[in-house]
């Protein structure tokens, strides 16, 4: 391909600074150095921590570097690989991964995690393995976040952060993957483990807490109980699996105190997925306390979550996971093929599509709660 | 038996008020009925749980005889119990196993339906009593009440043991050495090879030594700002030895450098302080850490940053060890008759129950780990 071994110039949403709108740019995207993918991106999903980033900064998220790409749910084709990359070549379907998988590290090797540690700091603070970025804008260079930026024509990430998918995906689909869909389906069969013939409780019904309704599905659960405050959500909730709604607005009491009555003591298992303090503490309340499991899946950086210690004294179980506890470089293709062979959904997830330059648009519907998932085709 | 049927008067250790000293007294305690067993108490200890409730508990508990770790001889039973005979040796328990009710046929639990926890845990008694005392009601206590020489309790909250084993040694399964010990073994699941960090080194921590030794852990830290009791730690299994004191800061980055920037795989906090709790979460590996708690307060709430949880560690609770009672307390009197788990080297004041209030200021002012009371002869 002609644009191998050189500076790529193309279009990139550049966010310069905190709580503004994204910025369509002109941007240098450099080849890919040693170990690295450079990826022509063909679609992206937008994810809750896109815009947390951007927006709450200081709040629910602690200072993070600008000016930066965003986006970190998306799927592509191998542009061209650096030296040493053998895994994948040119033209391969491939989505990158919010956690790496080195395969080498204690992490990887231990069955219990897949937070692998390698080029853990450089990515949270934004950067590639060798302290730098790939992306450029008016000689300035631009962060990528955490060392992917879905949202840029052309992206380079390293080759731990990025797996090799199935030549039939439909990359406006399995984009999902890449985040939403693989953290909460994730949350509920690796790490709440739910089991067959129980009772779950999903807090919030954006993307993540849908695909937990899914993976409770999934698992075999009976009952399984959506609760978000937008009732509109409870459509498709049902189209997942759930079966049962409680809107919080429409009892007096306390949501947690609605769900133990309903389920006679408390649920088996209670999935929070808004990421806010306040609904963990009330999924954590809402739980058996007879070996009832509550999973943290919304994601906050900040933020405290109080408890009384009694309440989990009694015998139940508090954790929490990231992507779903999934071994993500052999498990996002896994995923696709349960996709391609119809175990899963993602079509549904999907209710808007628009283009990058829309893509302050696709921020707004996700934010005013109009959405689940757009799909930013590039 | 002579008394068998009717009422007897005897000695129990009366806790009239909160915060006041217990009072010697006669009281009378009636016949077990359905489903109840009578017992004379031998031996009983004190935990930290008939501390607080005497400190901070809720008035509605009161008056009440205290104590909920002994262990004794059944001297009558109620109708319809069979399994029960004057002169077995037993151990009541303050949790319950009815083997019956949706609880106790799950294996993830060890609560009971038929507990008095189940309801009334605000004042850690069942309204209603087998004990009077000038004409009044004295609460029992968890549903056990053994500073008393004679005390009545449902079946269901009663272990037989075995017929040789040392009853002024085995009460202390009734509480602090099954909980710490099942904290680690059966909650936490610490695994051969591991590295363990233990906070509060009191009879409840103690154990929870005991247990990540006897699971195989290869290290275990002992954590307590008191370091007189690290010479015992390490009787029980203690590899290294901490006081956050002697540290400028937080003992959770201690422990995070000591294992090379991994924290340790099990932390169980024995304490009841709600930020040695956040301590013990915060010291465990990302990924996969597990921290247990174990002490117990309903005074504060319990903090800790989400973040925690989703990077990976598990936070859970444990109640007697996550031991389903009736069950496991005789196979840990046989543990502790065949060497497995040490009983002995947790006593370390020995007492007759008129001297209770002497063994409370002990436990206060953390002196020794156990005292035993001799209850009845």
């Amino acid at each position: 391909m002609e644009t191998e071994g050189k500076v790529i110039k193309c279009k990139a949403a550049v966010a310069w600074e905190p709580g503004k709108p994204l910025s369509i740019e002109d941007v240098e995207v450099a080849p890919p150095k040693a170990h690295e993918v450079r990826i022509k991106m063909v679609a992206s999903g937008i994810c809750h921590t896109d815009w947390t980033f951007l927006h709450e900064v200081g709040k629910t998220m602690n200072p993070q570097p600008f000016p930066v790409v965003l986006g970190h749910e998306g799927a592509g084709v191998v542009e061209s690989v650096g030296p040493g990359v053998t895994k994948m070549a040119k033209g391969d379907k491939v989505i990158p991964l919010v956690v790496p998988q080195c395969g080498q590290c204690e992490r990887c090797l231990s069955p219990k995690t897949n937070l692998c540690s390698k080029n853990w700091e450089k990515t949270q603070q934004c950067l590639l393995a060798d302290g730098t970025s790939r992306i450029t804008c008016k000689n300035q260079q631009v962060h990528q976040f955490i060392a992917i930026s879905t949202f840029s024509e052309y992206t380079v990430v390293p080759e731990d952060n990025v797996t090799k998918i199935h030549p039939d995906a439909p990359l406006d689909r399995v984009c999902l993957l890449g985040c939403g869909v693989s953290t909460g389906y994730g949350a509920a069969v690796n790490t709440g483990k739910v089991e067959s013939g129980s009772t779950c409780a999903v807090f919030g019904l954006g993307a993540v807490g849908l695909a937990a309704v899914m993976g409770c599905k999934a698992a075999g659960a009976t009952r399984i109980i959506a609760v978000d405050i937008n009732s509109d959500k409870f459509e498709i909730a049902k189209t997942f699996g759930a079966t049962e709604f409680a809107n919080p607005k429409d009892h007096s009491k306390p949501i947690q105190e609605v769900l133990r009555e309903l389920t006679n003591g408390g649920v088996d298992y209670a999935l929070e997925c808004v990421g806010n303090v306040g609904v963990m503490r009330a999924a954590v309340e809402a739980c058996s306390p007879a070996g009832g499991v509550c999973v943290m899946v919304g994601w906050t950086r900040m933020g405290e979550l109080t408890l009384v210690s009694e309440d989990i004294l009694l015998g139940k179980t508090l954790k929490g996971s990231y992507f779903g506890g999934w071994k993500s470089v052999e498990a996002v293709p896994k995923l696709v093929q349960e996709y391609l062979s119809g175990k899963i959904l993602l079509d549904e997830f999907v209710t808007h599509r628009l283009t990058l330059d829309q893509i302050n648009e696709a921020f707004d519907l996700m934010i005013t709660g109009k959405s689940i998932r757009t799909v930013i085709q590039m | 038996m002579a008394t068998a049927g009717k009422v007897i008067k005897c000695r129990a250790a009366v806790a009239w008020e909160p915060k006041a000293p217990l009072m010697m007294e006669e009281i009378e305690v009636a016949p077990p009925q359905e489903g109840e067993i009578r017992i004379k108490v031998i031996a009983t200890g004190l935990c930290h749980t008939d501390l607080y409730h005497l400190v901070d508990g809720d008035k509605r508990g009161f008056p009440v005889v205290l104590g909920h770790e002994s262990a004794g001889v059944v001297e009558s039973v109620g109708p319809g119990v069979t399994d029960y005979k004057p002169g077995d040796k037993v151990i009541p328990l303050f949790l319950s196993q009815c083997g019956k009710c949706k609880f106790c046929k799950c294996p993830k639990t060890n609560l009971c339906e038929s507990s008095w926890a189940t309801k009334y845990h605000d004042i850690m008694a069942e309204p209603t009593s087998r004990f009077t005392c000038r004409g009044q009601t004295i609460l029992q206590f968890m549903g056990t009440s053994t500073f008393s020489e004679y005390t009545v309790i449902n079946q269901n909250a009663v272990a037989k043991i075995d017929e040789n084993a040392p009853l002024d040694r085995v009460f202390l399964l009734g509480c602090g050495i099954t909980t710490g010990y099942g904290a680690a073994v059966n909650t936490a699941g610490v695994t051969p090879g591991s590295v363990c960090a233990v906070f509060g080194l009191g009879a409840v921590g103690l154990a929870a030594v005991m247990g990540c030794k006897n699971a195989g852990a290869s290290r275990i830290f002992a954590v307590d700002i008191n370091e007189k009791k690290f010479e015992k730690a390490k009787v029980f299994g203690a590899t290294d030895f901490l006081n956050p004191k002697a540290y400028n800061k937080p003992i959770s980055e201690v422990l995070i450098e000591m294992t090379n920037g991994g924290g340790v795989d099990f932390s169980i906090e024995c304490t009841g302080n709600t930020e040695v709790m956040r301590s013990a979460l915060e010291s465990c590996a990302k990924g996969w850490g597990v921290s247990v708690v174990v002490g117990w307060t309903n005074v504060q709430d319990f903090s800790a940053k989400p973040i925690q949880l989703i990077y990976g560690k598990t936070w859970k609770g444990s109640l007697f060890g996550g031991f389903k009672c009736k069950d496991s307390v005789p196979k840990l009197v046989r543990d502790y008759m065949s060497g497995k788990i040490m009983l002995d080297e947790f006593i370390t004041h020995k007492m007759n129950l008129e001297q209770v209030n002497d063994a409370i200021n002990l436990m206060k002012t953390g002196q020794g780990i156990r005292t035993i009371m001799t209850v009845s002869k």
